[in-house]
């Protein structure tokens, strides 16, 4: 009898080694192993086994079902295993035809670079603030030290709806909005859309500008210079160099214009800045004591500065537009690139 | 202003190329903007800010220049020889109008045509030469900055000047020949009988010099700013004058304009020169400002050395004096006087600004501010548009900024109706064109011109967005403005790609669902619009958005009769949110918790027809009002019309989910429940199952 059980296991394995595919495998599991395998028969018949023969019967027994079992789950691995790597070497899918997404749009550059602005400033503990489009004369000119017929006004070209309401010319018209609702210190920018009553081949009649201003105790013009300074390096990069320029505006003094090296040339000078190497890049001065006086604060505690820029300016020496009036025109080829 | 080199020499001997020497003037706020050259010589073009009309003449900007080199100014010397006769007679009616008036006569003159040396200066000045007579008045402008007239003497009635306003007189004639309709408080000046210049603007054409004039009145007066400022500006007529008028000329040096003019007439063209008129009633007071030295340096961030500031504002012809304070040992204080042409002058600022600019913004150090920290709060709204524009741009949308006008006649495009509140725009007095006379109250129409913007341009598969105010006149002195989200998506027919599949409202709907999620608002319904569908909208194709009971927005196919309006193509879906700021009040700031489900779900799917009539929001409704508190979701997956089904039917299936929170459900607790959800569905909106 035990011999039979060792024949079997013999043969048995034999068979199992010498399998040609996964189904001769499991083929002889069944003829084997299964319900009425050959082994399990032997098995089933171990009630007519004399009792003392039993114990050596039975570790015979199943010694040669688990040394079935692992030669054929280690065929059917080898097998299986082939036929993973037959099908990996078959499978194809051409991976340059194109994906399946939904694609993105894209933000208009103006806002963009006003979002990169707002960042920068808001990181430096500005918060924003805004103030209407349609705006009285009173704030866009007249609290800026601009009354009515003062020559300043020349500077801007102003639509009007009526003599005492226009489209506001500058951002710089939230300046005493926002100082008659918070007492100083204050730190503020006011980003928005502007109107000007100008259309040519380097204006258009609507673009965004971002004013900022901070009023505090022992604000000096040097720190007007190195915050302007800490924000052109930020946008154009730390190589940019900038100079103020003395300048008007009647709601700053001093005031100045702010010019930095030509981001396109380097400074050596070319087409885009005239050849000086400069380019203007923003208004600002340190904010002139009547604005104060018309916000109600008192004028010799506290000093503070002030600037103004235009959003589609920076966005052209940014990107290297080279027409302001592919801005208003949402061309998507236009809006695509940036 | 036009500035030539040479002339501008003569009287600071600077040893600068031109291109240096506009260098120099830039960095002290005389911007060079463009460098000339004539035939004869370099001319710079260098631009003056309006608080600096004393430099709109060659003197002026040489007196500027000299402080700014630090060389000597060289004046001009004039005196008037061999007065013969009185002056004419003048009087002024309006003093605050016109505070100081001065005139001389000249007779026996002989104009004519004028000497190269004064046409060549004129031409690179910029001013074309007339006659002789004229050139020297334009001559003096250009070089003192003085507007000055000549009137002929011969043709002023009673050979007199009367300085008062329009009153009744309604026309007058400028010397261009243009009638210009007078405004009554518009100044004139006149003789005996009749008006014969427009203040500071223009002379009239019955008063002219001209080649055979022989006798002549020369005027040089100063005119209160505004009033020529809003002359010009009601009258359209501007010249070299008004310009320099309206910016305030050097009411102290207007005698000495005069002056040099006679001299060089009767130099030029002859004749004898009479006494001088000057009419100053109330000679403007000057004025003491005091600031201190530790002032000038804390505005500016710098210590500059005292006597550098002295030097320069002495330089600057302002009289500058220590204060003399005898209870103090420092004499830390300056007394300054500002000279009769440096009205921009008028309080310690001005001083500091002076100061600085000739220090050199270059020699000013970059500092930082030493503030208190104080935390910047967050701009709520702006924050939340910027969530969105950015759920839009995932969702394949471009960002349009259009100008904020709009062509009034655009809202008849839209068919919208004569009470609709769009219809209340706010109009433009000055539009640069008729198309952009008013401003937008909707954002709708100007998408829909990008997109035929971008069709005509080839482009197809065309989603766009933008975020912007419109502006709606109620009747109170600023409109209302409020910010909305306005999308626009459009299905080219001939599109082939396999993107452009089932693009159309339910895209754009979905797109609209998953930016109201990503900010946080929830409860968002989409009401059938029937009666209220925008007039623009296709009315069976349209919803309105609703959260709160609350209408926020509207979505849906654009009125066929408006995309022909446009010119437009294709299918073409419209969504907007109408009030961006009133959405903050729906959107939690901070999301609701909740305890994720510990126990399995059991889903039953129920198919069923109903009529046309009933939405899937219907069903969805009568589902989850049922009454068990095991139903978790429902959700359609699939609608089907056609055949085998009537006309007036259609197929709804539908997952509903089951969950308990308390234990695993068994599929007994769910037969009951799903039993009585069909039959309600049944019940109440007619509904059979489909086998």
């Amino acid at each position: 009898m035990l011999s039979e059980i060792e024949a079997l296991r013999e043969t048995a394995g034999d068979e199992i080694n010498k399998a040609g595919s996964l189904k001769d495998v499991q083929d002889l599991k069944v003829k084997y192993l299964g319900k009425k395998g050959l082994l399990t028969v032997k098995l089933r018949s171990m009630g007519a086994i004399p009792p003392e023969e039993r114990r050596a019967f039975g570790s015979l027994i199943n010694e040669a079902k688990s040394y079935l079992e692992s030669a054929i789950t280690s065929q059917e691995n080898r097998f299986r295993s082939d036929e993973l790597n037959q099908s990996l070497r078959i499978e194809k899918i051409d991976v340059t035809v194109p994906g399946r997404y939904i694609p993105a749009g894209q933000l208009h550059p103006s806002t963009k670079v006003l979002d990169e602005l707002i960042t920068i400033f808001t990181g430096l503990g500005f918060t924003v603030a805004e103030g209407p489009e349609v705006e009285l004369d009173f704030y866009n000119f007249e609290a800026l030290n601009m009354p009515k017929e003062h020559p300043a006004r020349d500077m801007q070209d102003t639509f009007y709806v009526s003599d005492d309401v226009v489209l506001r010319t500058h951002t710089s018209s939230v300046q005493v909005r926002t100082m008659e609702k918070t007492p100083p210190p204050l730190r503020v920018i006011a980003p928005g859309k502007v109107y000007r009553c100008d259309a040519d081949v380097s204006h258009i009649p609507m673009f965004h500008q971002l004013e900022g201003f901070m009023v505090d105790k022992n604000i000096r013009m040097s720190d007007l210079k190195g915050v302007l300074e800490l924000f052109i390096h930020r946008v154009f990069g730390s190589n940019t160099s900038i100079r103020l320029r003395p300048s008007f505006f009647p709601f700053t003094e001093p005031s100045a214009e702010i010019d930095m090296s030509c981001v396109i040339c380097g400074g050596k000078g070319c087409n885009v800045c005239s050849q000086t190497g400069w380019i203007e890049i923003l208004g600002a001065g340190m904010i002139n004591p009547r604005i104060y006086e018309m916000a109600g604060y008192a004028p010799d505690k506290y000093t503070g500065f002030a600037f103004g820029l235009g959003i589609e300016r920076v966005a052209m020496l940014k990107y290297g537009i080279d027409d302001i009036r592919l801005f208003p025109e949402n061309d998507r080829r236009f809006l695509a690139q940036f | 202003m036009l500035v030539p080199y040479s002339w501008l020499k003569e009287f600071v001997d600077f040893d600068l190329t031109s291109s240096e020497l506009g260098h120099r003037l830039t960095m002290a706020g005389f911007e060079l903007e463009a460098e000339e050259l004539t035939a004869t010589e370099t001319v710079l073009d260098i631009g003056v800010t309006p608080n600096r009309p004393d430099c709109l003449s060659i003197r002026g900007m040489a007196r500027e220049a000299s402080a700014i080199l630090k060389l000597p100014f060289k004046d001009l010397s004039v005196s008037v020889k061999g007065e013969a006769g009185q002056g004419p007679s003048i009087t002024i009616e309006e003093n605050t109008l016109c505070p100081r008036y001065a005139a001389r006569t000249i007779t026996g003159v002989r104009n004519g045509s004028s000497p190269k040396w004064l046409t060549d200066k004129l031409e690179a000045c910029g001013v074309r030469p007339v006659s002789l007579i004229v050139d020297i008045t334009n001559y003096v402008l250009m070089e003192m900055g003085q507007p000055l007239h000549a009137f002929d003497l011969d043709r002023l009635s009673g050979g007199r000047i009367v300085v008062k306003q329009a009153g009744d007189t309604k026309e007058f004639f400028a010397l261009d020949g243009t009638k210009t309709v007078l405004e009554p408080d518009m100044l004139l000046i006149w003789d005996d009988e009749k008006p014969v210049a427009l203040a500071g603007v223009m002379g009239g054409a019955n008063s002219e010099v001209s080649d055979n004039t022989v006798n002549i009145l020369l005027e040089s007066a100063y005119f209160f700013p505004a009033s020529i400022r809003k002359t010009s500006r009601l009258t359209g007529l501007a010249s070299e004058s008004s310009f320099r008028f309206a910016r305030g000329t050097d009411i102290g040096a207007l005698d000495l304009a005069l002056d040099r003019a006679a001299t060089l007439i009767v130099e030029l063209a002859g004749g004898e020169v009479s006494t001088i008129t000057d009419i100053y009633p109330l000679p403007v007071q000057t004025r003491e400002i005091e600031v201190t030295f530790e002032k000038i340096n804390s505005i500016i961030g710098v210590n500059i050395e005292q006597s550098f500031v002295e030097n320069t504002l002495i330089s600057l012809g302002l009289d500058t004096r220590r204060k003399i304070d005898t209870s103090r040992s420092l004499e830390d204080t300056l007394i300054i006087i500002p000279p009769s042409f440096r009205n921009d002058i008028q309080t310690d600022i001005d001083i500091v600004e002076e100061v600085a600019r000739l220090y050199g913004y270059d020699n000013i150090p970059s500092t930082l501010p030493s503030v208190h920290m104080s935390p910047a709060p967050e701009h709520e709204l702006y924050k939340q548009i910027k969530t969105m524009k950015n759920s839009m741009v995932m969702s394949g949308f471009y960002e349009a900024v259009n100008f904020s006008f709009m062509n009034p006649n655009m809202l008849d495009q839209l068919l919208l109706r004569k009470e609709d509140h769009r219809r209340s725009f706010i109009s433009i007095k000055n539009p640069l064109r008729q198309e952009d006379s008013a401003m937008r109250t909707t954002l709708v129409p100007t998408l829909l011109q990008n997109l035929s913007l971008n069709l005509n341009r080839g482009e197809k598969m065309l989603r766009f967005f933008e975020v912007a105010r419109t502006y709606t006149d109620t009747g109170d002195k600023l409109p209302v403005e409020r910010t909305e989200l306005t999308a626009i998506l459009h299905k080219d027919k001939s599109a082939a790609l396999w993107e452009a599949r089932n693009v159309g409202y339910y895209d754009l709907k979905g797109v609209l669902e998953n930016l109201l999620r990503v900010i946080n608002l929830h409860g968002v319904e989409f009401v059938p619009s029937c009666d209220k569908t925008e007039p623009y909208l296709h009315p069976g194709k349209t919803a309105i958005i609703r959260v709160n009971d609350e209408n926020i927005g509207t979505i849906g196919v654009l009125h066929p009769g408006v995309a022909v309006a446009f010119d437009l193509k294709g299918d073409i879906t419209v969504a907007e949110i109408w009030d961006l700021n009133k959405l903050l009040e729906y959107t939690a700031a901070i999301p609701e918790y909740r305890t994720i489900p510990r126990f399995p779900y059991i889903e039953r799917d129920i198919a069923l027809v109903v009529s046309d009539s009933v939405t899937a929001a219907d069903v969805k409704r009568e589902v989850l009002t049922s009454g068990s508190d095991i139903i978790e979701s429902v959700s359609l997956f699939d609608i089907y019309k056609g055949k085998p089904l009537p006309a007036d039917k259609k197929s709804l299936a539908f997952a509903v989910r089951y969950r308990s929170t308390s234990d695993t459900l068994k599929d007994s607790d769910v037969e009951e429940v799903h039993g009585s959800i069909i039959s309600r569905l049944q019940k109440n909106l007619g509904a059979e199952l489909r086998s």
